[in-house]
């Protein structure tokens, strides 16, 4: 600050030129804009978003550690009570099974946790494999201008055979296990995935950093992975958060047709099939709303964090 | 004296950015007098659009004035905090033309609802009183089929046609001030030199008061009589269409006026800023443009630099006009562009 | 004298559609034939809708040809073409894009990006050669080496252009198309890239076609200048000669609306209309006629003696 208390020699030298450097100008154009940093930042405002990671991270965690906890029963055990030698059929949540037992003496809290292990081990293998196949055969549909009338009409006489009858009909020839289902659903659920990211990428395919790689030479798959994906990876992972409660509700669906898994493998479907026969009876309600509260938080959580990322992902949020 | 219209003094205006601070606008002043036609010029981020969109409250809602005050008829426009308060001024008093017409029209109503709901938000006519006033509006800005024209969509307009919509709908309450950014920026040259004479002719027509926004020296050489030069959210020189580009003092103004390939000499090359401008975020200290000045002096880098006076309508903020500061020399074009103001003044 | 030179580029006759909606195609070049020689820089100047824009991209190979030939150094290279030509051209001509904002991938650091035709041509023996391209074409652009592994959106709009600029020179070509290089750039870095240009070109040999829409940029750089309007080129002559003697009433019209920054030239302006239906073409048909050597014009057998008159 030039003050009444500089002499005038300090002032002169003041207004003397100043030693150019070019480059200080080139630094000071630099910001230190993250782009996950601030989806994370974005993310972490939405308390509901965050409160149902919690609560989703503290029911997979339970899930995976429940086994091993002192005092559990197995799951297809038949539990007989020691005075009367008889099943301890429907028995209400108490001191003794904390969630009741079922209509053949099963213990609830173990088969809850047991089938949620499952449905969820379904729900993510089905996600991963539709959302996989779906962004391959989408992503080249989109971008492979040849191929576009070819994988169109493909497209339109699959997404006019139901998917129901598909998986019904998967479900019916094979015998019943956790890789029928897999299959039954994996066999029809990419479609719609596929279709998205055509759509996605026809948007993006033209802009002039793909015309760039082009003019480069870059061939059409590495295009796809380092150029379109990339730029997808918001609208990506919030089509695999939703489907993962989608295959979870469709295997609930399947079981409650009668082509579910069988009853000696626990899951969501069966617990709450079962639930739903006896839903009259107000005292065994519990068989019901237990599983049915855990699908929920299930479906609700991935649903919101699933929304929340997606829009922290998009970078004109970042505000 | 005769009074400026609109006078902002020493306005700051600062933006929520991710978590920081980003002072946008720091301490800037102007004076804008009746019937002037002024053109704000500066590069990207220089701040010029948010310094308008201060004037007619259409801040991005991370943004705030943070100190100055801005005088229009009698009120201070940077204490106004509600919408309401901006119902009377904005389209109103003071209306703005975007640079995109392609995005500035609801491409699902025709042009002439468009038109007339302006008309009818500002003023008591209604039915067929407004669509009247509509059909006038359009024959102004020079869309001659105007009733066949009214019942149209934007998607059947050209560019600059709809640039014409755009601006018939910023008439439709008489403003006294015509805020233009960069309106001829995305259309074809041919087209923005008949769309830069319509602005003219209706300014002559309603006296009204026109400040342009933009970074093409030859649009404001086109159009302006006063000249702002805006540089780091500062107007760092300012002075009448003349006096900026055949007299000016500050040296980011001779950078900008020596860096145009129109009065570059063939096979020379241009003269250039290097670096880039600098970081909003940051406090600034002394002069803004120092890190990229040639000619700093070593006070540019310690205090910032008063306006000076050059002449009763001329102001620059550049130390170089200091009584104690030495006799600096421009680059050559710009004493090639002082030949001529001589000219001009004789 | 010109013919003396080496013809780099030559294009004939070259016809570029766009299927529509409707049956009809849409053409946006029209019969459009010129030369580029060796280290000259050509200037194609047209409205938004002239075309000139597909025409480089059709230079490229981004966009398809539907009749005419596009010639490099004497072998065609539109149409079907042999891979190793297709991998030639891919290094010899190289484009640098309009928007600095949306011509770099903004998942990718700025080292892949620059690298992304040197990966692509296998133009390197090993990694640490690769690398010292990269800091090569960085250093010559202007930019610090230490960039390179940073991200695009970390930049300004001239210094992304700055990339873009580097990501076309690493390939070392011979040719280069500019399609608007400046146009959305900041008036004061303008002259940042256009001074970048000429140096590249004077150090090493390049040619450049420069597509613009404003002349008067294009007057600062070029040595020869090209005027297309609506897929068709009105008027080819060398800079100057264009500048002092335009011809065609398109020229004359683009030439009066250009804004020049001076105050007192811009009051001394008249703005002459273009109004394409004064050409009566249904007898004699336009035809591509030299005026004076170098200087070409569009226009049927009685508008060319009309602009041989006025240009005595």
């Amino acid at each position: 600050m030039i003050s009444k208390k500089m002499t005038t020699l300090e002032q002169q030298d003041l207004f003397t030129l100043a030693n150019y450097d070019a480059s200080l100008g080139e630094r000071t154009g630099y910001s230190n804009y993250s782009y996950w940093s601030s989806t994370v930042r974005v993310f972490l405002k939405n308390w509901a978003a965050v409160a149902c990671l919690v609560i989703l991270t503290i029911l997979l965690v339970f899930t995976f550690v429940q086994p091993y906890l002192p005092a559990q029963r197995d799951p297809n055990e038949i539990n007989i009570s020691p005075e009367t030698s008889r099943q301890l059929r429907n028995v209400p949540p108490g001191q003794e099974f904390w969630f009741g037992t079922n209509s053949i003496g099963q213990d609830l809290w173990a088969r809850i946790w047991t089938g949620t292990r499952t449905s969820l081990g379904i729900g993510i293998a089905v996600a991963t494999w539709n959302i996989t196949i779906g962004i391959i055969v989408g992503a080249i549909w989109g971008y492979v201008r040849r191929l576009d009338r070819l994988i169109t009409e493909i497209y339109n006489v699959l997404d006019n055979i139901p998917t129901t009858i598909v998986m019904t009909l998967m479900a019916y020839m094979l015998r019943p296990s956790i890789s029928t289902l897999v299959i039954a659903m994996g066999v029809t659920g990419w479609v719609p995935v596929a279709r998205f990211i055509r759509t996605q990428v026809v948007i993006i395919r033209d802009r002039e950093y793909n015309l760039a790689s082009r003019c480069l030479g870059t061939p059409a798959s590495r295009i796809i992975t380092r150029n379109l994906l990339p730029y997808l990876v918001s609208v990506i992972m919030l089509r695999f958060a939703l489907a993962i409660p989608g295959a979870i509700g469709a295997e609930v669906f399947l079981t409650y047709i009668g082509l579910g898994l069988p009853l000696n493998i626990p899951s969501l479907g069966n617990l709450i099939n079962e639930g739903r026969q006896l839903m009259m009876i107000p005292t065994m309600r519990y068989q019901l709303i237990f599983p049915s509260i855990v699908l929920s938080l299930i479906t609700i959580s991935f649903y919101v964090m699933g929304n929340a990322f997606s829009d922290a992902a998009d970078p004109r949020n970042h505000v | 004296m005769v009074q400026p219209i609109l006078a902002a003094k020493d306005v700051t205006i600062k933006f929520s950015l991710r978590g920081r601070i980003l002072t946008a606008i720091r301490g800037a002043s102007l004076n804008l007098y009746a019937g002037q036609t002024l053109a704000i010029v500066g590069e990207s981020g220089s701040g010029k659009s948010v310094f308008t969109k201060s004037f007619v409250g259409m801040l991005d809602s991370n943004g705030w004035v943070e100190s100055g005050e801005i005088m229009f008829e009698g009120q201070d426009l940077a204490k106004f905090k509600h919408d309401k308060e901006w119902a009377a001024i904005r389209g109103c008093k003071i209306a703005m033309v975007f640079q995109d017409p392609m995005t500035a029209l609801n491409p699902l109503r025709t042009i002439g609802l468009q038109i007339q709901e302006a008309v009818e938000l500002h003023s008591d006519a209604r039915g067929s009183v407004a669509k009247a006033r509509t059909l006038e509006l359009l024959r102004d800005v020079g869309i001659d089929d105007a009733l066949h024209r009214y019942h149209q969509f934007p998607h059947e307009f050209s560019g600059g046609m709809r640039q014409r919509v755009v601006i018939a709908i910023a008439m439709a309450c008489s403003p006294r001030i015509l805020i233009c950014d960069e309106p001829t920026t995305a259309l074809d040259v041919t087209i923005q030199a008949q769309i830069l004479g319509l602005i003219r002719t209706l300014q002559e027509r309603y006296n009204l008061t026109v400040i342009y926004i933009t970074h093409d020296l030859g649009v404001v050489a086109n159009v302006a009589t006063a000249v702002a030069v805006m540089y780091a959210g500062d107007i760092i020189e300012y002075g009448t269409s003349s006096e900026i580009f055949y007299n000016a003092q500050h040296p980011y103004t001779w950078a900008l006026l020596s860096s145009l390939p129109q009065l570059g000499i063939k096979g020379q090359p241009l003269y250039s800023i290097k670096g880039t401008p600098p970081n909003l975020f940051a406090e600034i200290v002394g002069d803004a443009f120092a890190p990229r000045n040639p000619l700093a002096l070593k006070i540019d880098f310690v205090e910032r630099p008063p306006y000076f006076q050059v002449s009763p309508t001329h102001y620059a903020r550049t130390w170089l006009l200091d009584p104690r500061a030495p006799k600096i020399d421009p680059p050559a074009t710009i004493k090639h562009l002082r030949e001529k103001f001589v000219g001009v003044r004789a | 004298m010109n013919k003396m030179r080496e013809v780099l580029l030559d294009v004939r006759n070259l016809r570029v559609e766009f299927k529509g909606k409707s049956r009809e195609p849409f053409v946006a070049v029209n019969d459009v034939s010129f030369q580029i020689y060796r280290g000259e820089t050509f200037g194609l100047v047209g409205e938004s809708g002239s075309g000139k824009t597909t025409i480089g991209r059709a230079i490229v190979r981004i966009n398809e040809t539907a009749g005419g030939e596009i010639y490099f150094k004497g072998r065609q290279i539109n149409g079907r073409i042999p891979k190793e030509l297709d991998y030639e051209i891919t290094q010899k001509i190289q484009m640098i894009f309009q928007d600095p904002m949306a011509s770099l991938n903004e998942r990718a650091k700025v080292d892949y990006i620059v690298s992304e035709g040197l990966y692509n041509t296998k133009a390197y023996k090993d990694e640490s050669e690769r690398k010292a391209k990269v800091e090569a074409a960085l250093l010559a652009v202007g930019l610090l080496p230490e960039f390179a592994s940073r991200f695009p959106h970390e930049f300004s709009g001239g210094q992304r252009q700055r990339i873009g600029v580097a990501r076309a020179f690493v390939m070392q070509p011979e040719f280069i198309i500019a399609d608007e290089p400046i146009s959305s750039l900041d008036v004061s870095i303008r002259a940042q890239v256009l001074n970048l240009l000429a140096d590249l070109q004077r150090l090493h040999g390049l040619t450049y076609m420069f597509i613009a829409h404003d002349l008067s940029v294009v007057r600062f750089i070029t040595d020869r200048v090209a005027v297309i309007n609506k897929g068709q080129i009105v008027e080819l002559a060398e800079t100057e000669e264009l500048f002092a003697n335009p011809l065609h009433p398109y020229t004359r019209s683009l030439l009066s609306a250009v804004p020049v920054p001076d105050p007192i030239e811009e009051k001394k302006k008249q703005v002459i209309a273009y109004d394409p239906s004064q050409h009566n073409y249904t007898v004699q048909k336009p035809l591509w006629t030299e005026v004076t050597p170098g200087h070409f014009v569009l226009g049927n057998a009685d508008e060319v003696a009309e602009y041989s008159i006025s240009r005595a």
